[in-house]
């Protein structure tokens, strides 16, 4: 029988905690990225330009296309060198793990648009066309009107989907990048004891989940209840 | 045939039946009616177990329905029941939603459960539309053909659960028909309708309810002559004026 | 730049010489598409009978199937990997690990490991699915079901299911698609299939463009497959006069 020893764990905590806030901070960066870039994507999506539309769907369906861990590889190991061939860089200069983290971004932002759009498209046209007849321009209706709308009822959606990002950051460990997993791998693998880090680390991330999970959940059910009066 | 003594039921703190008792016989045909809300849907379905109850006692053919020794399928595979919505099962063909219960539940073969069902689609007059799926046929029809599909069971009674009242008003007496002739042969039914019409042409006795409580139990005339209570007279002036 | 595009690279012979890189790469698109077939098949059983469990009138099992959905939803699919491969086999009772770690080939354990865990992950999305889609069923059906004498078991079987199925093909579709790009985590545990076998050509024959758009074709073509055989089904289980069917 397995004699579990978890002694290793508290000298490493604050290690660990480092991890976890580098988990925090891409969490972040490609939260806030993501809706950026997949509002405007969203837009290009359902802008009546055609080639635009084109572009947008295209980068949309050949990210969600792709695991995750390939475009990480991408972005780890072939874009530096494209970027080092065009700009000239010095070999000394990594940008292996800013490429990585880009490459991350870039990828969320497409599950990103496809949750806006589906939002934009839950706002009742008769919204647009009431925009249209004050004579606001297009830019200004989707301002001012479409998107504050659908923002309101993706709220959850998006919040789900940090949480899924979350657990995507782990990812990153394949560009060697020392996130909350990282450490965690690293700490367990120097003492011998991967079994009770690994324990450890899932459990870490199952009660983060789990609880922002229930919260969303229970912001959701207020949000029904609210808009059902 | 149906005995219904004392039932109480609550959704926690809700009193949705209180004390109610009433008595169907065979071959006779009650009307349960009263305002929405006032738990006539409710009581139809804890006739063949449906809806638990957690008090008093409602025999159908003698077998208790809330023992929890009874089998409650067998049971159900006797009690015939028409649904407000039809509930046809959209992925089957008319013939399948008309035999798979005959196969399955009864044991029947499928030459014999086949034979059975096409008959009565023929009599609800819609032997045309075997091959179809509920989905192509309209309210009236889809409702034709589940009473169809209960009459397949053989069943020693039919509930009727609002059968009319999600039809289009030129449907209605399509479905009305075939339950007026239902009626006439003899079948023991308790129907949960507004149609007072129907009731007036083939019912034994009215059964009022409001608010949870059996108001009245009468026979039909006396119901419509002169019904003892003023909620009862409330309800049928309203239901005049429609 | 300076890159000496060579496309002929794939049919070349591989250090050891037995055979060329083509043959790497296409036994990787084989262990992606024995993994991901067989997890979705062991995800689709597990997925199904939890989505059931969390719609029946009994509280012990609707809650135990709920735990299970909140557990394997809320940990990464990487550590939930980890814990397969690096944790269970040592902390497995009855020598069943050391059964494990020491009867089965290296190549057998990454296997195993990689398909159990990703048939435990997708089964928790599958049963998600699975229960709205009974949900979304009338209120009724169960209740006309029951009510033609059916037990709960055959109303299940003959009238929920086989509805619940049909209106779930497209998310179910997106979780397919999804475990066959999940399985590129596995390259993590040493497991050769497609990813991996993209990083090995990199360091193998240093043309990495190459490689890595081969890999990342093969990757659409997989999607372009799955999305068209769910399409299939699609077509095949519409009902005739069903809400968006014509």
């Amino acid at each position: 029988m397995y004699e579990f020893d978890w002694s290793s764990i508290p000298g490493a905590l604050p290690f660990l905690w480092e991890g976890m806030k580098v988990s925090l901070e891409i969490t972040a960066c490609a939260v806030l990225f993501g809706i950026a870039w997949g509002t405007l994507l969203a837009m290009a999506r359902l802008a009546a330009i055609k080639p635009l539309t084109w572009l947008a769907a295209g980068y949309v369906n050949l990210f969600r296309a792709i695991p995750l861990v390939m475009v990480l590889l991408w972005f780890f190991l072939i874009v530096p060198q494209v970027l080092r061939g065009v700009f000239n860089l010095s070999a000394t200069t990594d940008v292996r793990l800013a490429s990585a983290l880009v490459g991350f971004a870039l990828f969320e932002a497409a599950y990103y648009s496809e949750i806006i759009r589906a939002g934009i498209q839950s706002v009742p046209k008769g919204q647009v066309a009431a925009a249209a007849a004050l004579g606001m321009t297009y830019a200004q209706a989707m301002r001012l009107v479409v998107l504050p709308q659908a923002f309101r009822n993706m709220v959850p959606l998006l919040l789900t989907q940090a949480i899924v990002l979350f657990q995507d950051t782990s990812l990153v460990y394949v560009s060697a990048l020392a996130d909350f997993f990282g450490v965690a791998y690293k700490v367990g693998d120097r003492d011998g004891r991967l079994v009770e880090l690994l324990l450890f680390a899932g459990a870490v991330y199952f009660l983060i989940c789990f609880a922002a999970s229930q919260a969303v959940r229970h912001y959701q059910k207020k949000l029904n209840a609210h808009g059902a009066h | 045939m149906i005995s219904i003594q004392n039932v109480s039921k609550h959704y926690g703190t809700f009193q949705v039946l209180t004390d109610c008792s009433t008595e169907v016989n065979k071959g006779e045909v009650i009307v349960v009616c009263g305002p929405s809300g006032s738990g006539k849907s409710t009581l139809i379905k804890c006739v063949n177990g449906l809806e638990p109850f957690q008090s008093g006692t409602i025999t159908v053919d003698g077998v208790s329905v809330g023992d929890p020794k009874t089998n409650l399928s067998k049971l159900r595979s006797r009690v015939g029941m028409v649904f407000q919505h039809f509930e046809l099962f959209p992925h089957m063909s008319i013939t399948d939603n008309l035999t798979i219960a005959q196969v399955k539940v009864l044991g029947r073969s499928k030459d014999e459960a086949t034979d059975k069902g096409l008959k009565l689609l023929d009599r609800v007059g819609l032997k045309a539309h075997a091959a179809k799926f509920p989905g192509q046929l309209s309210g009236g029809q889809q409702q034709r053909v589940a009473i169809a599909r209960a009459l397949a069971m053989d069943p020693i009674c039919m509930l009727f659960d609002e059968p009319t009242s999600a039809l289009d008003p030129e449907m209605i007496n399509e479905v009305l028909d075939v339950m007026v002739e239902l009626a006439q042969e003899g079948m023991t039914m308790m129907c949960v309708t507004h149609e007072m019409g129907f009731a007036r042409k083939v019912a034994n006795r009215i059964v009022f309810m409001d608010q949870g409580q059996i108001v009245e139990d009468d026979a039909k005339d006396a119901f419509f002559g002169n019904p003892r209570s003023e909620r009862a007279r409330q309800f049928l002036a309203k239901i005049l004026t429609h | 730049m300076g890159y000496q595009w060579n496309w002929s690279i794939f049919g070349s012979t591989v250090p050891t010489g037995e055979t060329t890189y083509l043959v790497w790469l296409l036994s990787g698109l084989q262990t992606t598409i024995l993994l991901s077939l067989s997890a979705w098949l062991l995800a689709l059983a597990l997925g199904s009978l939890t989505g059931v469990l969390r719609t029946v009138p009994s509280k012990p099992l609707s809650t135990l199937a709920s735990a299970y959905v909140e557990l394997f939803r809320n940990i990464p699919l990487l550590v939930q990997l980890f814990i397969w491969y690096f944790v269970l086999p040592e902390i497995l009772p009855f020598g069943l690990g050391d059964a494990f770690k020491q009867q089965l080939s290296p190549l057998t354990q990454q296997f195993l490991s990689a398909m159990l865990c990703l048939a435990f992950f997708t089964s928790a999305r599958v049963a998600e699915q699975v229960r709205a889609g009974i949900n979304a069923l009338p209120r009724g059906q169960r209740a006309a079901g029951l009510a033609l004498g059916f037990t709960l078991p055959q109303t299940y079987r003959h009238v929920l299911l086989p509805m619940a199925f049909r209106l779930i093909v497209p998310p179910l579709t997106s979780e397919c698609l999804n475990i066959f790009k999940n399985s590129a985590v596995c390259s993590t545990i040493g497991l050769l299939e497609l990813a991996a076998q993209g990083r090995q050509l990199v360091d193998y024959t240093a043309q990495p463009y190459e490689s890595f758009i081969a890999i990342t074709l093969l990757y659409l073509v997989i999607n372009v497959v799955v999305m068209g055989l769910m399409r299939i089904v699609e077509a095949r289980a519409r009902v005739p006069g069903y809400l968006g069917s014509k």
